[in-house]
C-alpha cells in the first residue's frame, strides 16, 4: 500500500460537501468582516496559487465572508490541517486596469481570497 | 491550435481534428483503469456517471431563478443557502447522482441583479462552473479568449454576444476562482405578468444563468436550431 491516503479527502467530504467539512478549523473569527477595506498582499508564489495576478496590491472592499477551507497553495500539495477564512473582495474596476473607461467608474470586479493575502487598508 | 506539445492545450483545447489524445485525456483513462482494477467502481459505473453528467442541463436552476421570482421567501432562501434551495428544485448538490460523490466544491451563491447592477460570471484561472446544477459548461466559457477579455473588458465582451447595457447599469463580473460556484438571477423581464412558473423557466436560459444574456419573453434557447423536415416521414 501507498504512503499516501488517497481517500481521505473524500472521507471528510462525503455527506458533508466541500468547504462545509472544514467549518471551524480556522482556529477563530475571520479578521475582516464584510465593508473592510483590504490591499491584496503581492507575495511570491511558488508552483501553484489562486490568487490572480491583476489583484495584486489592489486595494478592495470585503464583499462577502465565504467559509473556512485550507488555502489553495497548501491544499494543492495535500495539506489540509491549517484552515483559513475566505473572502469575496470587490474592486472598481477603474482601480484594476488603467484603461478602463472612466464612464463606467462604478463598474465592478469580485474575486476570492484566502485571508493570508490580503492585508488590512 | 498549434501541434506543440509544451504548450498548456489541456481541457482548455478545440477537440482536435486529428487522433491524439492529451497528456490530461491520458492520465484520465490511466487513473479510470487503475480504479476499476482495483473494484473501487466498475466500468459500468464510470459509463453511467458519464452518461449522468452529460444529460445535465440548466433547466433545475432556471426553475430555482423562476421560483425565486415567484415566491419572496424562497428567494431569501436562494440568497441565503443555494444548496437547500437546490433541492426544491430537484438537486441534491451533496449526493448530485444518488450513486457516486459530488465532483466538484459544494458553496453555491446565487447573485441577485438589480435594475443597475449586472452580474456576469468567469473562472480566469480555469473554467469553475456550478455543474451539478447548469450541466457542462459551453465550450466558450472554458476558453482563454473569454477568461483573459470579460474580466478586463466586460461591455465589449458582452456586447459581442449581443447584450448592450446601458451605462447606468453596472457591471460587476465575479471571478470565480476559489471554492464558490455561481449563478445570476436576473431581473425579472417586463412582459411576464402573471406568467406561471413553468412559462418563466422556459425563458431563464444558460446564458441568462452565466450573465451574457437578459431572459426576454419569446427566447426560449440559446440557440435556435433549424427543423429539416423529413422528405419521407414514417407513417405509423
Amino acid at each position: 500500500m501507498s504512503q499516501h491516503d488517497r481517500t481521505h479527502h473524500a472521507r471528510i467530504a462525503t455527506g458533508k460537501g466541500d468547504p462545509q467539512c472544514f467549518a471551524g478549523t480556522a482556529g477563530g473569527p475571520s479578521k475582516f468582516k464584510v465593508g473592510d477595506r483590504v490591499r491584496i498582499k503581492d507575495m511570491p508564489d511558488i508552483f501553484y496559487t489562486r490568487c490572480q495576478v491583476y489583484t495584486r496590491g489592489a486595494v478592495g472592499e470585503v464583499a462577502v465572508v465565504t467559509h473556512e477551507s485550507p488555502a489553495p497553495e497548501d491544499e494543492a500539495w495535500g495539506h489540509v490541517d491549517k484552515s483559513e477564512w475566505f473572502y469575496i473582495v470587490r474592486f472598481k474596476q477603474t482601480d484594476l486596469w488603467p484603461e478602463y473607461p472612466a464612464a463606467f467608474a462604478k463598474d465592478t470586479l469580485q474575486t476570492e481570497f484566502s485571508e493570508r493575502w490580503l492585508e488590512a487598508v | 491550435m498549434s501541434h506543440d506539445h509544451d504548450h498548456d492545450h489541456g481541457h482548455n483545447a478545440s477537440a482536435p481534428m486529428v487522433d491524439e489524445i492529451s497528456d490530461f485525456e491520458a492520465l484520465e483513462i490511466a487513473v479510470r483503469e487503475i480504479c476499476i482494477e482495483k473494484g473501487l467502481f466498475s466500468a459500468e459505473d464510470h459509463r453511467k456517471f458519464t452518461e449522468f453528467a452529460e444529460h445535465i442541463g440548466p433547466t433545475p436552476a432556471a426553475r430555482m431563478v423562476a421560483k425565486a421570482w415567484l415566491d419572496p421567501e424562497y428567494k431569501k432562501l436562494v440568497l441565503t443557502d443555494a444548496i437547500a434551495a437546490s433541492k426544491d428544485v430537484g438537486v441534491d448538490y451533496l449526493n448530485p447522482t444518488g450513486f457516486g460523490t459530488p465532483s466538484d466544491y459544494t458553496d453555491l451563491r446565487v447573485l441577485e441583479d438589480t435594475p443597475t447592477v449586472h452580474h456576469v460570471v468567469v473562472c480566469t484561472l480555469c473554467s469553475c462552473y456550478p455543474r451539478p446544477i447548469l450541466g457542462f459548461q459551453p465550450e466558450w466559457y472554458r476558453t482563454p479568449n473569454y477568461r483573459r477579455r470579460i474580466v478586463r473588458w466586460p461591455r465589449q465582451v458582452l456586447a459581442e454576444f449581443g447584450l448592450t447595457l446601458p451605462a447606468e447599469v453596472d457591471v460587476r463580473v465575479e471571478d470565480s476562482n476559489q471554492k464558490c460556484r455561481f449563478i445570476v438571477m436576473p431581473v425579472r423581464p417586463a412582459g411576464t405578468e402573471g406568467w406561471t412558473e413553468d412559462q418563466l423557466t422556459e425563458i431563464v436560459t444558460r446564458d441568462c444563468l452565466i450573465g451574457v444574456a437578459l431572459p426576454k419573453p419569446g427566447v426560449t434557447s440559446n440557440l435556435e436550431l433549424p427543423v429539416h423536415r423529413a422528405a419521407k416521414p414514417a407513417h405509423h
